[in-house]
């Protein structure tokens, strides 16, 4: 009764975070009968995967694919995230905190950070992390899963993702795909072979002569993109006159004290440092701009950061900032760093390949390949990669800093259209408005725009017509409900501690 | 407070727009706001029976209505969908249902399944449509408001209203004069616009009162009398996709009990609606007159009532499309000033709605800043697109070329975001919602299926699935959607018990 040519064996090129996701997500969708999946890496070739930091989206990969979140966060020395501390970024000795999950309750149609605006003309001058749980654990370094028993409560609401260790991560899904039918083969990959009819890709065959047939190819080759580059001719489109950062340093460091539950970036003289907790040890590293700074200085600042001493030789990474025109092309296509790059600096890189394999499920080929299909999957993946694009330009756009010749230039370059209107909607009354798809919602706009001093000139008119009393009273409700349920909770080690450490951890 | 605040508002024509947006704005906005509502009693209004879509029950709520008084108070009836007799080819009908179809499973989409197993050759499968409740309900004249927890099938209903516009107008009017605004009688017989500026300063009404403003609606219809007469924002013109440019419109007796769905039928050169009202039943006649005479036209539309005419005829005219800036300095546009798309899909309440909202999310102060009304202007035009693109669909999808009209419209030219969308829908059934679009993958799953489109395949992740199991899974879904459509009341048992109206009519 199958009566559509269905596709009989995929290939996934590359192994690493993206190449053993999608192993996993197509093996656990797929069933055991649908395909054969190959994977084929090479242990010569490194991953770039290091510490990892990742948004409360994974969560829904994970649930996608069965995981008990404990035996994961134990597996891949994991700690919890419950968002990112921007250091410097606005001018020298200022932060802010982008936390997960909404602010306050939306009240009347209208978005609840219109009415933390007011409340800031009534002479009441707090911050708006008082108003997002998240952000007060994090200050606190308390945490705890959302309680499914107290679903009203903003306990009940509590968003988290992770920090890990990405080859860890990695090797755990390895594990997981492989158990259900995924078949590994080791080599380097020397050629791939394309149909001379019609340009699709029909093997790729590695060092030892080997050869691999496939239906589809997913390539997970990384900044190379061998087969959706070398062999079949995507370009690239360049973003790097917006995000001139173009090479990072990364090294781990001994832990000095319990991990706190959020990610922090640091911005520099000619880029920003992450700091990504883990259970065992903290990952660092050093994105910066080579026009801007050589590679020597660049590692002499990442170094003097670290907060205890260095546990690995710092490795360098070269990238330009930018995607492919093609994600999808003939019978292959791209899946993490082989689709494009952007850099961290909102934890995006894992998301962008859960995301890539969302949709690829959505729109699943059989041996027909619509055109149709691959069409709109390359319009959403252009759509998404954009919409991450100008978030990531908004931290370096809208600063007082000038103190070097990098936070000059990024002041005053030109930028997209679309970032422009939100920009000035923005500072106009307060508002944003989420487009079409969009990843990131107004909670995080709100809180990079407001974190890095963007005011606006007004605030909602709906807002205003709430009297001023009720706003104070009710405000000054929410934010002790937040201060009361963060004291209640456990702090971040504890929890970890009780619930996920990793074996090798003295408990 | 920056004392840059809208001090008062002027709602130029009251009508459906007109009122739906003073009793919003009356409601949301500061009290330090005076809403002025002028209307001259002479000028009809458009407003005849309408048929809705499910946002209002939202907006209603939004308004702090209830729902049962404010069926009573227009005659009102519910609705489940609209059912396109005669579209996809003649003599074919389909129903264009509110809700969902069957249930999806592994997260793919129901009709996945419904067409692999039709593709392969499954005989005793019936019509998509016996998979939504809806749908099912209509035709058996039953209605009931969605209950249960989501999953169960009675949760699967949605519905809307059919209702008189100018009781719905005259119901609102009340609400809003309690919440503050002013209405004035008198017809406007000049626009004054501020020569600094070149926004709008006052109207002037006949004998002389002169109003002035700081933000102006213009609710005066077609006309524009604002944004146009006043402001020349000019007109985007779409009849080359939808060449529909009058219609007549009149009410006849009702036969027999409501149904609880709106009928479309299509015609020689256009189409005829039916919208049944507690108390009668609303008619018309969308057409051409490049491919039909509006005398041909009226006598199609009376030769097809189903109860004798309770009126004269009334003919409008209209240009197909939208005001190239919806929002022209301090001067907002709303309702049919904004734009004109043929009633097909029940869309003319719905975008006056969702003008208000996006003026309230946007509403502006003194400075009149660009950056708020460019937003406003790109969400309304994409709102207007989304539409027109679902409205072409039902025209250029299907078999019918019986007349010069049908051929003319086979061989329209799609927009390019049509295409993608048909496309997708035709190799392998695919749905794709883009842009928070207003009709979802359900809606247009109806139209073009009910159209006639085949698939030529499916989804392939549905084939890892195994087809027995698929197959009696499908069978479930069907026999509980008819087990729960028959158990519903009748929709004349549910109108008397809750909402019936004083003039409604009786059958015995």
């Amino acid at each position: 009764m199958q009566i559509q040519d269905t596709l009989k064996k995929i290939a996934i090129v590359g192994g690493g975070t993206a190449g053993w996701m999608t192993a996993a997500a197509l093996a656990k969708v797929l069933g055991p009968h649908y395909a054969q999946i190959e994977l084929i890496e090479s242990d010569e070739i490194g991953t770039v995967g290091v510490g990892e930091a990742t948004i409360p989206q994974i969560n829904i990969f994970n649930r996608m694919l069965g995981l008990d979140e404990n035996e994961f966060v134990r597996k891949t020395k994991a700690t919890f995230k419950l968002g990112i501390e921007f250091v410097d970024w606005d001018r020298p000795g200022q932060r802010y905190f982008h936390p997960f999950g909404p602010y306050g309750v939306d009240m009347n149609g209208v978005s609840f950070h219109a009415f933390w605006l007011k409340l800031q003309t009534l002479g009441v001058n707090d911050s708006i992390n008082d108003y997002n749980l998240q952000a007060v654990a994090a200050r606190e370094g308390k945490f705890m899963r959302a309680q499914a028993a107290a679903p009203n409560s903003p306990a009940g609401k509590i968003a988290h993702a992770f920090h890990f260790d990405a080859g860890l991560y990695a090797r755990f899904l390895r594990d997981y795909a492989q158990q259900r039918g995924v078949r590994r083969h080791e080599g380097r990959i020397v050629d791939v072979q394309l149909n001379l009819d019609n340009g699709f890709i029909d093997a790729v065959v590695v060092e030892d002569g080997r050869r691999f047939e496939a239906d589809l190819f997913i390539d997970c080759t990384g900044f190379r993109g061998l087969l959706i580059g070398h062999a079949l001719g995507s370009t690239y489109e360049d973003f790097s006159h917006w995000l001139p950062c173009d090479r990072a340093i990364a090294v781990p460091c001994a832990k000095v004290a319990d991990p706190i539950p959020y990610t922090r970036a640091t911005a520099g003289p000619a880029g920003w440092r992450w700091r990504i907790p883990l259970q065992h040890r903290t990952g660092n590293g050093h994105v910066y701009s080579s026009k801007f700074i050589d590679d020597q200085a660049a590692l002499d600042q990442l170094l003097a950061g670290l907060d205890g001493p260095p546990t690995a030789e710092p490795r360098m990474l070269k990238f330009q900032t930018g995607r492919r025109t093609e994600f999808w092309k003939k019978n292959c296509v791209a899946i993490g760093l082989s689709s494009g790059f952007l850099e961290p600096l909102e934890s995006t890189s894992i998301h962008l390949i859960q995301s890539g394999i969302a949709k690829l499920l959505q729109l699943f080929p059989d041996r027909g390949f619509e055109p149709a299909d691959i069409n709109y999957y390359n319009v959403l993946s252009a759509e998404e990669f954009d919409f991450v694009r100008d978030f990531i330009i908004l931290h370096y756009r809208i600063t007082q800093r000038d103190d070097t010749p990098f936070w000059r230039y990024l002041r005053t370059m030109p930028i997209p259209d679309r970032l422009q209107r939100k920009i000035d909607i923005f500072e106009s009354r307060g508002r944003i408005f989420r487009e079409n798809e969009e990843l990131f919602n107004d909670t995080s706009w709100f809180a990079v725009m407001i974190g890095q001093g963007l005011r606006p000139r007004g605030f909602d008119s709906v807002a205003s017509s709430v009297p001023d009393d009720e706003v104070i009273a009710r405000l000054a409700n929410i934010k002790a409900t937040i201060a009361q349920t963060s004291r209640r909770m456990p702090t971040h080690a504890d929890y970890i501690r009780d619930n996920c450490a990793a074996e090798n951890e003295p408990a | 407070m920056t004392g840059q605040e809208i001090r008062s508002i002027v709602i130029a024509g009251g009508g459906t727009a007109g009122w739906m947006t003073a009793t919003a704005l009356s409601l949301l906005l500061p009290k330090t706001a005076q809403i002025t509502l002028i209307e001259s009693d002479e000028i009809g209004t458009v407003g005849v029976g309408e048929a809705t879509i499910p946002p209002i029950v939202g907006f209603n709520q939004m308004l702090g209505i209830d729902e049962n008084a404010f069926l009573k108070a227009t005659n009102g009836t519910f609705k489940l969908g609209i059912e396109f007799d005669g579209w996809g080819a003649a003599h074919r009908r389909y129903m264009h249902p509110f809700g969902s179809y069957g249930t999806d499973m592994k997260g793919i989409r129901f009709h996945q399944f419904y067409l692999a197993l039709k593709q392969a050759g499954v005989a005793d499968l019936g019509r998509l449509e016996d998979y939504s409740l809806c749908a099912t309900a209509a035709y058996q004249g039953r209605f009931l408001r969605p209950e249960g927890p989501v999953g169960e099938v009675l949760s699967t209903l949605k519905y809307a209203f059919h209702f008189d516009a100018s009781l719905y107008a005259q119901f609102l009017r009340q609400r809003s004069e309690r919440q503050g605004v002013r209405r004035l009688e008198g017809k406007i017989d000049a626009v004054e616009l501020n020569t600094d500026t070149g926004h709008i300063a006052s109207v002037s009404l006949e004998g002389g009162a002169v109003i002035a403003g700081d933000l102006f609606i213009d609710c005066t219809g077609f006309r524009g009398l604002l944004i146009e007469g006043a402001l020349n924002t000019g007109y985007e013109d779409w009849r080359h996709w939808l060449p529909c440019d009058r219609a007549w419109a009149v009410p006849c007796a009702a036969v027999a009990p409501p149904i609880p769905y709106t009928r479309s039928t299509a015609d020689a050169a256009g189409w005829r609606w039916r919208i049944p009202l507690q108390h009668r039943t609303g008619n018309g006649y969308v057409f051409a007159s490049e491919f039909i005479s509006e005398a041909d036209a009226r006598a199609r539309l009376l030769a097809n009532l189903d109860g004798e005419p309770l009126a004269e005829p009334r003919l409008l005219k209209f240009v197909t499309g939208r005001r190239k800036l919806a929002w022209n300095r301090n001067c907002v546009a709303i309702g049919l000033s904004a734009g004109f798309l043929e009633p097909l899909e029940s869309t003319s309440i719905h975008l006056i709605q969702s003008a208000i909202s996006k003026l309230v999310a946007l509403f502006p102060d003194l400075r009149f800043t660009a950056a708020e009304r460019d937003e406003y202007n790109q969400q309304t035009a994409t709102d207007f697109e989304h539409v027109r693109d679902f409205i072409i669909a039902h025209y250029k999808v299907g078999d019918r070329a019986d007349t010069p009209f049908w051929a003319h419209c086979r061989a329209i030219a799609a927009p390019q975001s049509l295409e993608r969308k048909l496309a997708l829908y035709r190799h392998r059934g695919r749905l794709v919602r883009h842009d928070d679009e207003l009709f979802a993958e359900q809606s247009w799953l109806a139209v073009l299926d009910g159209q006639g489109i085949e698939p030529y395949g499916h989804d392939p992740l549905v084939d890892a699935l195994p087809y027995d199991q698929m197959r009696e899974n499908v069978g479930h879904i069907r026999k509980a959607v008819g087990a729960a459509a028959g158990a519903l009341p009748t929709h004349q048992a549910f109108i008397d018990r809750f909402c019936r109206a004083d003039a409604a009519a009786r059958f015995s």
